[in-house]
């Protein structure tokens, strides 16, 4: 590479979120089944790893109020070649999904051999309460990382934010905070679940707050919204 | 018809001659093959490598069904100096993706040329184009119940033949040398011609898949690893299905037992006894194929102390070092070299001997077994959740098959490895006379800190490697300028000197393997 395109690249913006207030109001999740923010929500394939049919980022996509059907995904190939040719099939469809690496490597890339659009690509980190998540997103997820970071930090759990935009000449976007609190571990999978279920339903807002249940989300996972 | 709008172009090109080009395209093409938008756009740049994914961003990518548009791709590249990055499948994780070598360069994705074109089981060999995938033959194989069996690298099903021989990857069976078995390419120039190696340019030639060498200068390598052309149709030998076939592991509890185990392994693969391409795989690469996590076992950032690794060994009765072989053959054949086998490791008073009727459906037993007899899978890709993060690059430095080397480039792996905070998965790929030392650098790419690591660990291991000798056979595209350094300058003025002669606009594949015309001073 050469220098000046390093110097470019190099060249991150960093944000901060500590002006941001959200005086800890955000909504209750039994609330937004009742009152979706927008019905414009479209319906959506929700991919997560097998035993994840209730976890934050499902309960943050249903809370959109869009039609959604969940399947597990777990390392089988015959589950993947499944996939496969759905996305090659030529049928419309709309595919959200948080996975574990492996399982997301091979999705993703399924996706481009079947010419699908990627909308939002997300690496995500979540170890003891902080969270780190890297983005590669395109003009149709514009405001959405900003969004994921509001809602990172009305949570209270420490994070750090970085969003690149394919080809953008804009230096990539960085943010974070602190933690302050534990109390919302897993309202970071529900943020993304929530954003990705909503993509293209107008302005992002902030994703209501889940019933945790059980031991936070803990690992590291990658996030699509893929169409076909 | 959407313009192209992701701001990102190919070096020295202006959006207006971009845009012609463009135009070119789709008129050549159709719309529906020439991907512009950003969407369209973002699975082509999801990388692996230690930088931004911007450093690796395609201006566009492009689709041909046909050798007639390759040409007219190429045509089109040479008359508006358009760069393109040519793949097959495209699944080269951990040595670049599907990303293409330098930011703004034109993807020329083959994936919709994917006929299998011939495949012979008398004569035992297959001709395939780029797109078809190692599954797609094995489907073809199966419902014609045909006599032979596929050798392909671990991601198998998804990856192709073509792309992984153009890229001198390596497989599990006696065929796992996968140039070595190819027989037959058609290139498509840049200056549009189309050329056939081989056999293959004597009109009414039979023997183009039987016959490697042809007359004269046999220049098949001189388009693996390189910019030199399009490969466009490759054929390639198929193994005879077996009667028997007897997958089996050898367990070592030691770190230091690699010396013996590839002291009594090379005589073994030498004089035919083992014919595959064996496997020593050390535990943290075991653990992460066998579907443990890190996590399960340590939280704190760094490498995997030993300590931990032996409780992982203890816990799940793998190995420090796990070797994995296979006979094929009849059954008298298949019991006279298992004699020999168990006799040598017998003599050598250590390892415990696994066959599969006692591993059963356990993995990474069945995920090895099957890549040996040619039955794909996706079960290596745990690998990816060993650590998380979405970081791999592959360290793959060539080693004598002598136990005392292979110690050494271990020894010096993991002590680089571990100063960086990350961990040595590693394991051997064995030829009668070579090594594949295969190391996964794995790390998180959510962490800027951990990537900086992970890129100035790769580069360490590159300079010391290089100290002592060794270099890698192949490498992911952000560091192929550097590993070309090691080769010497002569290597490079020649291979130069071959690119002016035959693309001197240099649209092919511009810093592959650092053969660059723009950038190159000799």
């Amino acid at each position: 590479m050469s220098m000046d395109r390093r110097f470019v690249l190099k060249g991150m913006a960093l944000g901060s979120l500590a002006g941001l207030t959200l005086g800890g109001a955000l909504p209750a999740l039994g609330a937004a089944h009742g009152s979706p923010r927008s019905s414009a929500a479209r319906p959506a394939l929700v991919l997560v790893n097998q035993g994840a049919e209730q976890s934050a980022f499902v309960q943050g996509a249903r809370a959109t109020g869009a039609a959604v059907q969940v399947r597990q995904i777990g390392g089988d190939l015959t589950d993947l070649l499944s996939l496969q040719s759905q996305l090659g099939s030529g049928r419309k469809m709309r595919l959200i999904g948080l996975l574990d690496d492996a399982s997301a490597a091979l999705v993703v890339d399924m996706a481009r051999s079947a010419g699908a659009r990627v909308e939002w690509l997300g690496q995500h980190t979540a170890r003891g309460g902080v969270t780190r998540h890297r983005l590669l997103n395109t003009a149709s997820a514009e405001g959405c990382a900003r969004q994921l970071g509001r809602q990172l930090h009305g949570c209270g759990a420490g994070f750090e934010l970085t969003e690149e935009r394919l080809g953008s000449a804009a230096p990539a976007r960085q943010l974070s905070a602190a933690p302050r609190n534990q109390r919302h571990a897993d309202q970071w999978a529900a943020g993304i679940g929530y954003l990705l279920g909503s993509l293209g339903a107008g302005r992002p807002t902030a994703a209501p707050l889940i019933a945790q249940a059980g031991a936070p989300l803990d690992g590291s996972f990658v996030s699509f919204s893929i169409e076909t | 018809m959407s313009e192209q709008n992701n701001g990102v172009l190919p070096r020295g090109v202006t959006q207006q001659e971009f845009n012609a080009a463009v135009e070119k395209f789709r008129a050549l093409l159709g719309n529906e093959n020439v991907l512009v938008e950003q969407q369209q756009l973002v699975p082509y740049n999801k990388i692996m490598m230690s930088v931004e994914n911007a450093a690796h961003a395609p201006s566009a990518a492009v689709t041909a069904t046909t050798v007639e548009q390759v040409q007219g791709v190429v045509k089109i590249c040479n008359e508006h100096r358009i760069p393109i990055w040519t793949i097959s499948t495209g699944r080269n994780f951990g040595y670049g993706s599907a990303a293409p070598g330098q930011r703004g360069q034109v993807i020329l994705d083959l994936k919709k040329m994917n006929r299998i074109i011939k495949v012979d089981p008398e004569m035992c060999y297959a001709l395939v184009e780029p797109g078809v995938t190692y599954g797609q033959l094995y489907d073809y194989i199966q419902e014609n119940n045909l006599p032979v069996m596929l050798s392909f690298s671990a991601p198998s099903a998804i990856a192709g033949p073509v792309g992984n021989t153009m890229d001198r990857g390596v497989g599990y069976t006696p065929y796992g040398e996968h140039f070595m078995m190819q027989c037959g390419m058609e290139v498509v120039l840049a200056n549009g011609d189309v050329y056939r190696t081989g056999m293959g340019g004597v009109k009414g030639s039979n023997t183009w898949q039987i016959f490697k060498w042809g007359y004269g200068p046999t220049l098949d390598g001189m388009f693996t690893q390189s910019n030199y052309g399009i490969c466009t149709k490759m054929g390639f030998w198929l193994m005879p299905k077996p009667p028997v076939f007897k997958p089996f592991e050898i367990i070592f509890e030691n770190e230091e037992d690699i010396v013996e185990i590839v002291e009594v392994l090379r005589p073994l693969r030498i004089r035919g006894i083992i014919p595959n391409s064996a496997v020593i795989a050390n535990i943290l690469w075991e653990a992460g194929s066998g579907n443990v996590r890190r996590s399960d076992y340590i939280t704190e950032p760094g490498h995997t102390p030993d300590e931990i690794q032996k409780q992982i060994q203890k816990d799940t009765g793998m190995g420090a070092w796990n070797l994995y072989a296979a006979l094929y053959g009849t059954q008298e054949q298949v019991d006279v070299n298992w004699k020999i086998i168990v006799d040598e490791f017998k003599k050598l008073g250590k390892g415990r001997i696994v066959t599969q009727e006692e591993a059963g459906d356990t993995q990474p037993f069945k995920y090895r077994a099957e890549l040996m007899s040619g039955v794909p899978n996706l079960q290596e890709f745990g690998l990816y959740n060993w650590r998380g993060g979405g970081g791999s690059m592959w360290f793959a430095p060539v080693s004598e098959a002598r136990g005392s080397e292979c110690r050494k480039q271990a020894a010096m792996a993991k002590r680089v490895l571990h100063k960086y905070g990350l961990d040595y998965v590693a394991e051997f790929i064995v030829a009668p006379r070579d090594m594949h030392h295969v190391i996964d650098v794995l790390y998180d790419r959510t962490n800027e800190e951990e990537t900086q690591r992970a890129d100035a660990c790769f580069a360490e291991l590159l300079d010391e490697f290089e100290k002592e000798g060794y270099a890698v056979y192949r490498v992911n595209t952000r560091f192929q300028e550097r590993v070309a350094q090691s080769y010497g300058k002569a290597k490079r003025d020649l291979e130069h000197a071959i690119k002016r002669a035959v693309d001197p606009n240099n649209i092919l594949a511009p810093g592959r393997s650092g053969i660059d015309l723009d950038t190159y001073k000799s």
